[in-house]
């Protein structure tokens, strides 16, 4: 039996005492999942452009327009969905002792000389979107892609209205930044 | 049954070899030979497009694979009852599975799940060289194999093997594997680091024939006295586990009896292609089509090792981007390409051992149903590159006990990737993620005078990564221990001369969020009794000096593992004055090992050379836990208070990570928070961030030009070296993401 709606309302928020959460995760998961929570986060927006997908916590897929673009709840755009958002985001990096002790105090702080932390703010509302451990020097993640049109119309059955091409738009944005530098 | 016709097939009854033990006559490669091609023609397991038999009589299937499973499980616990070992007895170290002829998974029980695809691997590897024709297969045939070069998760995992017969005919294979204390490995431990060449990981079994009639051999019972320390724990193993084949042999031919031979042979068939329409349904049920990206890092300490090929004595650290892509058929290919190269350690991954990961990561998640089998991975695709650390071309003359250290940082991180498709397709509760983990073996004198390897069962007491709906799970969260099971710390402490003294979670353990990770459970060991005792690595993971990338949605990665050994302490006066010792571990900044005891301190990495013990020495382990979710200024400050009452968290880290002003109440110990002071703390956090943080773009140009400056540490440069001498493709990434030269290099010193 699929949750139903106050469930689901109270699931996404954190409400759902563990044990029925535990039934949710026991259940065979139901078709409409996806469209259902779309609903949900669509009318707390209040957004009139369409939430195509959910990324994160603060993040959203949205058709604006003629685009598909990477929004924050707060309001702040960070471009196309096809291009890692990170890199329209605001970074604080953890690279020395002192700043990874203000998380990890003492002997459970990981080593500056090796890895850092990054994480990425959102520039209007500051919310932390996400945290990178990585080694240094290793380049930003572009931790998802979704195949969007090919989600939509094979396996929803919907497809989406303007297709997009399905690649990484990534490596042309650093293209710019590399020929601005130079 | 509809499959493809085995007439159009080249390999057939009769065609190439005698009258074999197989179906129809046919010898067990000809079996092999004709399910792989009929897999390639159809992409239906064994070419089955139609698993009628199964869907003719969907009750009557359920009854079959219920009986099956159910034979497995009490196979297991038999194996428990009879083992002496406390890894199979405290900690269920240990799994059964089912295999068509073919050598492919049916069933499995709950354990171990990591072998159902690499205990297939052995049988089939032991088809495809003959061991019909050349070393002979006959009802009540025992056979035994750990060899890792060909199957295996690490050598001191032993196989089992039975093969059952009807009316002359071999219709399935029942495998038990059970992880050993003792395989004759150099000190210290059954998976010892200081290693690298084959000889040191102990007694290797490549499929051998090892007893007949339901017998082991006699001249194999000695060659196990001979070669372990703990001999009778192991052969009372094998003892467990042969008796557990032959329950489940009978509980087969019981089947078989009531329903029928066709049914038996054509529903094991049908229910991996089953389970393999089904993983592929859940596939596209449960996640989005996409490319998903995170990275590994392996950091491999041989440098201080006491090996005698000196060559091989070095750190090197490496990464392995692992790229997830899910296609719009729900296939799934892992891909690491621009993983570093292979090197002289025990350490290296092999594609059995990756596949056996997976598998026992999908257990947990996609496959959970009790249902998995061969079918649960066949919609998946591993690309694993030639010479890498995942696969390097020639593991024969390599030491492999420790296989487990790469993949399970590998799967770690990948289950954050599963975890992010997950959310974006709605379904929050499902995101799980893992860490590796860290321990000390031991070998010496036990407390009661004889000289043995010592291994503990606490490995796995690691904090779960948290959801988008909820925090995560204390301490359950190490990949290869789904049932997470330390065992009684009294029988640990019968075994091992040591004395436990903490069962405490340790709340700067965990990766903070707006829904935190598990709690891990530190392990701190008064070592008691015994002498001449060796410490040295237990390896269950890669990771140490960087934190694995396990933060979702703003969360952050759990704390780095806490390692000590206090030497020469006061702990036994401390005993005899009925004073208090360390029981957890404390602030890390100022942990309880070191204000409670006097002594020497040492903080070894997570790989140390070997270290004496003795009674007295303190030895502490407090493993960092998996990832958070979202931004832990978005904690409700209710979660806090429920923390703050149960020892989850402190004051400290509410207020520093949290932003929440919490103050104990004088008159009964009860926290509050103050919402007014909470709620412009935080606010104060938010615009010190906004106030601090830079543009990505600016960031970017300032690491471009220290790369371009090769302002690396040596051990990340190598790294980086390898990784693009391995991969063009990596290389072009690195060089176009930082806009780098194409003739730039990092610097190897």
């Amino acid at each position: 039996m699929a949750p139903g709606n106050d469930d689901l309302v109270a699931l996404i928020d954190g409400r759902l005492p563990a044990n029925e959460v535990r039934d949710i995760v026991s259940r065979p998961k139901e078709q409409d999942r996806f469209q259902r929570v779309l609903e949900i986060l669509q009318a707390r927006t209040g957004w009139t452009d369409r939430i195509l997908m959910p990324l994160s916590e603060h993040l959203y897929i949205v058709q604006k327009g003629a685009e598909r673009i990477v929004r924050c709840d707060c309001g702040h755009e960070f471009g196309d969905y096809r291009c890692n958002w990170k890199l329209r985001a605001h970074i604080l990096v953890r690279d020395d002792l002192e700043s990874l002790e203000q998380i990890y105090p003492g002997l459970s702080a990981p080593n500056p000389e090796l890895g850092e932390l990054r994480e990425f703010i959102c520039p209007d509302c500051a919310s932390l979107l996400k945290v990178e451990s990585v080694p240094c020097g290793y380049p930003v993640i572009f931790d998802a892609l979704p195949d969007l049109d090919g989600f939509y119309r094979e396996w929803l059955g919907t497809p989406l209205p303007d297709s997009g091409e399905f690649r990484d738009l990534t490596p042309e944005v650093l293209g710019d930044w590399g020929r601005t530098t130079a | 049954m509809d499959h493809v016709n085995a007439g159009t097939i080249a390999v057939g009854a009769g065609q190439e070899e005698a009258r074999g033990i197989g179906s129809d006559g046919m010898t067990l490669r000809q079996m092999l030979k004709r399910s792989r091609q009929a897999y390639e023609a159809t992409g239906c397991y064994r070419g089955i497009t139609n698993p009628c038999v199964l869907q003719r009589d969907p009750v009557r299937a359920e009854l079959f694979h219920t009986r099956l499973l159910s034979a497995l499980i009490a196979g297991r616990e038999k194996t428990r009852m009879i083992s002496a070992s406390p890894y199979v007895r405290e900690v269920s170290e240990l799994a059964i599975g089912i295999y068509t002829p073919e050598g492919d998974n049916i069933a499995q029980s709950t354990g171990i799940q990591a072998h159902s695809r690499s205990m297939g691997e052995a049988l089939q590897w032991m088809i495809e060289q003959d061991w019909e024709g050349r070393v002979g297969i006959a009802p009540g045939d025992l056979f035994w194999f750990n060899e890792c070069s060909i199957a295996g998760m690490h050598p001191a995992d032993v196989y089992d093997i039975l093969p059952i017969f009807w009316q002359g005919e071999l219709v399935a294979w029942v495998v038990t594997v059970i992880m050993e204390m003792d395989i004759g490995a150099i000190t210290p431990g059954c998976m010892p680091v200081p290693n690298i060449e084959r000889a040191t990981d102990g007694i290797r079994f490549a499929g051998e024939k090892v007893g007949s009639r339901d017998q082991l051999r006699h001249d194999i019972h000695l060659k196990c006295e001979l070669s372990f320390d703990m001999s009778d724990v192991f052969l009372l193993d094998r003892k467990g586990a042969i008796a557990a084949n032959i329950h489940i042999r009978g509980e087969v031919e019981k089947m078989i009896g009531e329903f029928g031979l066709d049914y038996f042979k054509s529903a094991g068939g049908e229910l991996i292609e089953m389970e393999r329409r089904n993983q592929l349904a859940r596939l596209r049920r449960m996640t989005v089509p996409g490319r998903y990206r995170n990275v590994g890092v392996f950091e491999y300490f041989m440098k201080d090792q006491p090996l005698t090929w000196l060559a091989a004595r070095k750190d090197v650290i490496r990464v392995a981007p692992v790229e997830t892509r899910i296609e719009t058929s729900g296939r799934v290919t892992i891909d690491l390409e621009g993983a570093g190269e292979w090197g002289w350690h025990s350490c290296n991954a092999t594609p059995s051992g990756m596949w056996g990961c997976l598998s026992i990561s999908l257990v947990q998640t996609l496959s959970c149903d009790g249902r998995a089998n061969l079918g649960s991975l066949l919609p998946f695709d591993l690309e694993l590159p030639r010479n890498s650390i995942f696969n390097p071309q020639d593991t024969r003359p390599l030491a492999q006990a420790n296989i487990w250290a790469t993949t399970i940082e590998s799967f770690g991180v990948w289950l954050t990737s599963l975890s992010q498709a997950y959310y974006m397709r709605g379904f929050r509760e499902e995101m799980l993620g893992f860490r590796s983990a860290f321990a000390i073996a031991m070998a010496g004198y036990d407390q009661y005078g004889v000289r043995r390897p010592m291994v503990s069962g606490t490995v796995g007491t690691i904090g779960a990564a948290a959801s988008a709906v909820r925090d995560g799970l204390s301490p359950g969260g190490a990949v290869p221990v789904p049932h997470v099971d330390v065992g009684n710390v009294e029988i640990w402490e019968q075994f091992m001369p040591y004395l436990d003294l903490s069962r405490r979670l340790n709340p700067y353990s965990v990766g903070p969020g707006k829904y935190r990770s598990g709690l891990s459970m530190p392990t701190i060991s008064l070592i008691f009794g015994g002498r001449d005792i060796t410490g040295g690595a237990l390896l269950a993971g890669g990771t140490y000096n960087i934190l694995p990338n396990l933060g979702l949605g703003g969360g952050y990665p759990g704390a780095k593992l806490v390692r000590a050994v206090v030497r020469n302490t006061n702990a036994m006066e401390l005993i005899a004055e009925g004073k208090p010792l360390p029981a957890q571990l404390g602030h890390p900044a100022h942990p309880d090992f070191a204000s409670m005891l006097k002594g020497d301190i040492w903080l070894p990495h997570h790989v140390p050379e070997p270290f004496e013990l003795q009674t007295g020495d303190v030895v502490v382990d407090a493993n960092g836990a998996a990832g958070g979710y979202g931004d832990p200024l978005e904690r409700e400050p209710g979660r806090i208070l429920r923390d703050l009452e149960d020892g989850s968290t402190t004051v400290d880290i509410a207020e520093r990570i949290h932003g929440a002003v919490c103050h104990q109440r004088e008159d009964d110990g009860c926290w509050e928070i103050d919402a007014a002071a909470t709620s412009a703390l935080r606010e104060q956090h938010r615009k010190d961030r906004k106030a601090r943080a830079v543009p990505v773009h600016d960031w970017w140009q300032g690491v471009r030009q220290r790369l371009a400056r090769r302002e690396f540490h040596p051990l990340i440069a190598e790294m980086y070296g390898s990784s693009m001498a391995m991969s063009p493709a990596f290389a072009d990434e690195f060089r176009a993401f930082w806009a780098l030269p194409a003739t730039w290099t990092p610097e190897v010193k």
